[in-house]
């Protein structure tokens, strides 16, 4: 049984492509909700020893103290999560003194699980980190796959495998934004460095998935020499399949386990990363081949002089 | 890259029997590593029998972060716009050694973590203070900024006026006694005095009572009561009145003899001042030499301060039993300390805190040991507390609280347990996919996984990496990697059995086919992973650094150890591999019967 991906190579990229661009619009349109380690702030989580309060209560709290831009959402049973501006120290406590006069009656009582604080200087070291590590892992990664392939320069030069792999993994950088574009919008789900940290390293794990499949491209490339470059592709990425699914599987089983019963602070990361290598494992396939396939036809319909 | 000149490599039975007896060592010495407790309680029960004297496995913990076991992360910003940028660096690491004393002395951290970074041109101190519950009190603590002086008598006179002071002051002066003269004459032209005193004195106090000062003390205005003596109750002075703070118009308007409490100290002595007189005045003030040279203080600074003290401690005088604090300086400290004392022997030296005197001790003897005790009147309580706060000394440079981090240990055990438990179950999970999938290669997979768990966490242990919510993802993430190159060389396997070739070869040449793409795709993992490390923040670097530690201990396991564990088992099957490898019977292979 042989699956001839680059028969139908047109209308798998027109499906991510579209994919990506309706990523790109919500991004547009929606934007990322960001967390306080990007736009400076504070996170106070709490939670009651009876019964939580409702949000607008909560919320009804905080203003009286002066706080208007609260956001309050629920974790487990009796607890909550606040994010507020950047409270400095003396406001945290007369904040805290505030809730427990309002919120401690008849026996319950508040306690303080989490709070967190990142001011102004601290988040702009994050958000000019977060570029640059973005940057310099898209580039490094693009020249080492130039180098692991610098053997192989026929019928595709080096570097272009290298820049395929990269386009593949920015469609899963992408769709990843988007749905995080889509749950901010819609669920108040915030970005934060973890993040910055899933998109990265779904970066590393994508170009990983697809260089196997480059690879075994590569050591067929020096078997058989009686193939197109294209035959060759389908080959390579019906050889690969099997593995391809099963990784993908293996990975999203422990990052399932991680999403469903690792907890709240844990849960947008182990998200972001299911999403991205579900989606690293697609386009390795269904992305980056076919694309390799395009850059050899184009080669040859538009030869260098 | 893939050779295809490179022969399969061909172990005898023997090498290969030691590789895998090593691999069980291995995994041995990393369970032993990991949970020591259980070995413990076994070398106790064998030294409760024969005691043998066996020595007990260190029972070191794991190195948890903040969010695991509860505690603060703190980081300020030193404010160097007053040092100068040679010293920047040493000041904020003298602020570095400040905190870390005051968290270790003053709030008992065991273990804190103070450490310096520089972010473009800021510095900060990020303090990490694991398991502290009350952090408010921490952050107080660090944020308060006691200066530490020593100070001695101060004998010197003031200084003399610059001779730009000096021409300011007597532009002043005189302006003054022109505006007193034309108010004199005023007064000599018989304006009344009330009027001239509204116009012109510059006395605040009595300038809304037509200048009256009431009965005055020959103490406070020695020159105007000199000359109440000499003149009748209501004349006016026909000249200006020097006093020591400017120039009077004086009128007399009563004259009483002295209150005897007055009289009885004045005559004891010497004085013979029997008569107080009212006196009115118009007030022109001059300007004095202490107006523009400020007030000497009586107690200068000597150089000495917190910087050079070494340390500060509760002490008891042997002979007398009273609470004491004890102070030891450093090399400059002492050398200073010696000077001072040396200068002052039989005069009191002060100790401020934050401006304020807090001790005033005589000093007996000069002082050459750099070291000395402050005695006075302490209770233990207010001993301790001095010593802690000596022992603070002072911050270099004022520090600001940028950002905070406080995680409740309560919740820091519910992120611990719930992240394990989903480790566990992912663990699990991922080797009952396994052994369903790959069925018997499956199964070595899952021995390969328990090593790469063991050692990973070995060397978590051993490395001292702290372990935080991230870094359990990370782990968690790099399982699914570790596996994911027995997947590669598994279907391999199946692809190269399929072509009929026999189980060993197929099995070698499935190892060294992956190999080039296992490595790759590794590699383009660790890239990113330095990168996180690089990215510094400690949620990024918790995961980087066991992603990173995992990355590369997936690649042992699977390469060396399932292989190892194949080359010993693949022995005792059929050559071709059967139902336990393929999950299909080779039906069309002629010379096999399948016994399964």
């Amino acid at each position: 049984m042989s699956i001839p991906f680059i028969k139908y190579s047109k209308f798998l990229l027109a499906i991510s492509g579209l994919v990506t661009v309706i990523s790109l619009i919500s991004l547009f349109v929606w934007g990322l909700k960001p967390g306080i380690d990007f736009t400076g702030g504070s996170l106070l989580e709490i939670s009651f020893s009876q019964t939580r309060p409702d949000n607008q209560l909560i919320e009804k709290a905080f203003v009286e103290l002066g706080h208007k831009n609260v956001v309050i959402q629920k974790t487990g049973e009796k607890g909550a999560i606040i994010r507020t501006a950047f409270l400095p120290e003396n406001e945290h406590q007369v904040v805290l003194k505030g809730l427990r006069t309002q919120f401690e009656k008849d026996g319950n009582v508040l306690h303080e699980d989490q709070f967190q604080t990142i001011g102004a200087a601290v988040s702009k070291q994050l958000r000019t980190r977060s570029v640059w590590a973005v940057f310099l892992v898209i580039i490094s990664i693009i020249a080492f796959v130039a180098y692991a392939f610098r053997t192989v320069s026929q019928p595709v030069a080096s570097w272009k495998y290298g820049v395929t792999a990269i386009i593949a993994a920015s469609h899963d950088v992408l769709l990843t934004i988007g749905i995080f574009a889509f749950l901010g919008h819609y669920n108040n789900v915030e970005v934060d460095i973890g993040f910055v940290v899933a998109l990265l390293t779904v970066l590393g794990y994508s170009v990983q998935d697809t260089i196997v499949v480059y690879d075994r491209i590569r050591e067929n490339l020096q078997h058989r020499r009686n193939v197109s470059f294209s035959e060759m592709i389908d080959i390579g990425l019906n050889e690969t399949l099997m593995r391809s699914i099963n990784t993908t599987l293996i990975t999203m089983i422990p990052l399932s386990a991680l999403y469903f019963f690792g907890g709240a602070t844990i849960k947008n990361f182990a998200l972001a990363l299911l999403v991205g290598i579900a989606s690293g494992a697609y386009s390795s396939i269904f992305v980056a081949s076919p694309l390799l396939a395009y850059v050899d036809k184009w080669q040859k319909t538009h030869p260098k002089k | 890259m893939a050779k295809n000149a490179k022969p399969v490599v061909s172990l005898t039975r023997t090498q290969v029997k030691w590789r895998v007896l090593w691999i069980g060592i291995l995994l041995v010495v990393c369970a032993l590593i990991v949970a020591p407790t259980y070995a413990n309680k076994g070398v106790d029960w064998v030294n409760s029998k024969a005691n043998l004297g066996l020595p007990r496995l260190p029972d070191k913990g794991f190195n948890l972060g903040l969010d695991l076991q509860g505690g603060a992360h703190l980081v300020y910003q030193a404010d160097t716009k007053m040092v100068p940028d040679i010293d920047r660096v040493d000041a904020v690491e003298g602020v570095r050694d400040v905190i870390e004393r005051r968290v270790r002395g003053g709030l008992g951290v065991s273990e804190p973590l103070v450490q310096t970074t520089k972010v473009g041109e800021d510095f900060r101190i990020i303090v990490e203070l694991p398991g502290v519950a009350d952090v408010n009190t921490a952050i107080k603590m660090i944020g308060e900024t006691p200066v530490l002086e020593f100070k001695e008598e101060n004998n010197e006179p003031p200084r003399e006026l610059t001779s730009q002071e000096q021409k300011q002051l007597n532009d002043f002066n005189k302006a003054a006694e022109a505006k007193a003269k034309l108010a004199l004459r005023e007064v000599n032209n018989r304006v009344d005095f009330a009027t001239v005193v509204t116009k012109y004195s510059q006395d605040e106090k009595s300038k809304n009572n037509g200048g009256d000062l009431g009965f005055v003390s020959a103490n406070l205005y020695p020159e105007i009561s000199a000359w109440a003596k000499t003149h009748k109750v209501g004349e006016v002075s026909k000249e200006l009145v020097k006093s020591f703070d400017g120039l009077n118009i004086v009128k007399k308007i009563a004259e009483r003899p002295a209150t005897s409490t007055v009289s009885i100290s004045e005559t004891a002595t010497g004085d013979v001042a029997i008569t107080e007189y009212q006196i009115a005045r118009i007030f022109i003030k001059t300007q004095q030499k202490s107006d523009i040279v400020p007030p000497t203080d009586p107690w200068k600074t000597t150089g000495l301060s917190g910087k050079q003290l070494k340390r500060a401690e509760v002490a008891q005088d042997s002979n007398t039993g009273q609470t004491q604090v004890s102070l030891n300086f450093d090399d400059e400290g002492t050398k200073l300390f010696a000077d001072i004392t040396g200068r002052n022997v039989g005069k009191p030296v002060a100790i401020y805190l934050d401006g304020q005197p807090i001790s005033i001790p005589k000093v007996n003897e000069a002082i050459l040991s750099g070291s000395a005790v402050i005695s006075g009147g302490f209770t233990l309580l207010e001993a301790k507390q001095l010593s802690q706060r000596l022992n603070s000394g002072a911050l270099p440079v004022p520090v600001e609280l940028i950002s905070q981090q406080k995680v409740d240990a309560t919740l820091g055990v519910d992120s611990l347990t719930k992240s394990f438990r989903a480790g566990l179950i992912g663990l699990l999970g991922v080797m009952l996919f396994m052994i369903f999938y790959y069925r018997f290669p499956g199964l070595l997979s899952v021995f390969s996984l328990v090593v790469y768990a063991l050692l990973s966490m070995a060397t978590f242990k051993l490395l001292g990496v702290t372990i935080t919510l991230s870094g359990i993802a990370g782990f968690i993430l790099s399982i699914g990697m570790a596996v994911d190159t027995n997947v590669l060389v598994f279907e391999r396997l199946k692809e190269e059995l399929r072509f009929g070739k026999n189980l060993h070869t197929a099995s070698e040449e499935s190892f060294r086919r992956s190999w080039p793409s296992i490595r790759d795709g590794h590699i383009a993992t660790l890239v990113s992973c330095v990168f996180l490390v690089w990215f510094g923040t400690g949620f990024v670097q918790g995961f980087a650094v066991t992603l990173a530690i995992g990355v590369l201990f997936s690649l042992f396991t699977a390469i060396v150890a399932t292989r190892a564990m194949s080359r010993l088992v693949f022995k005792w099957f059929k050559e071709d591999g059967n139902m336990l490898f393929l999950g299909y019977t080779k039906k069309e292979s002629s010379e096999v019967t399948n016994n399964k």
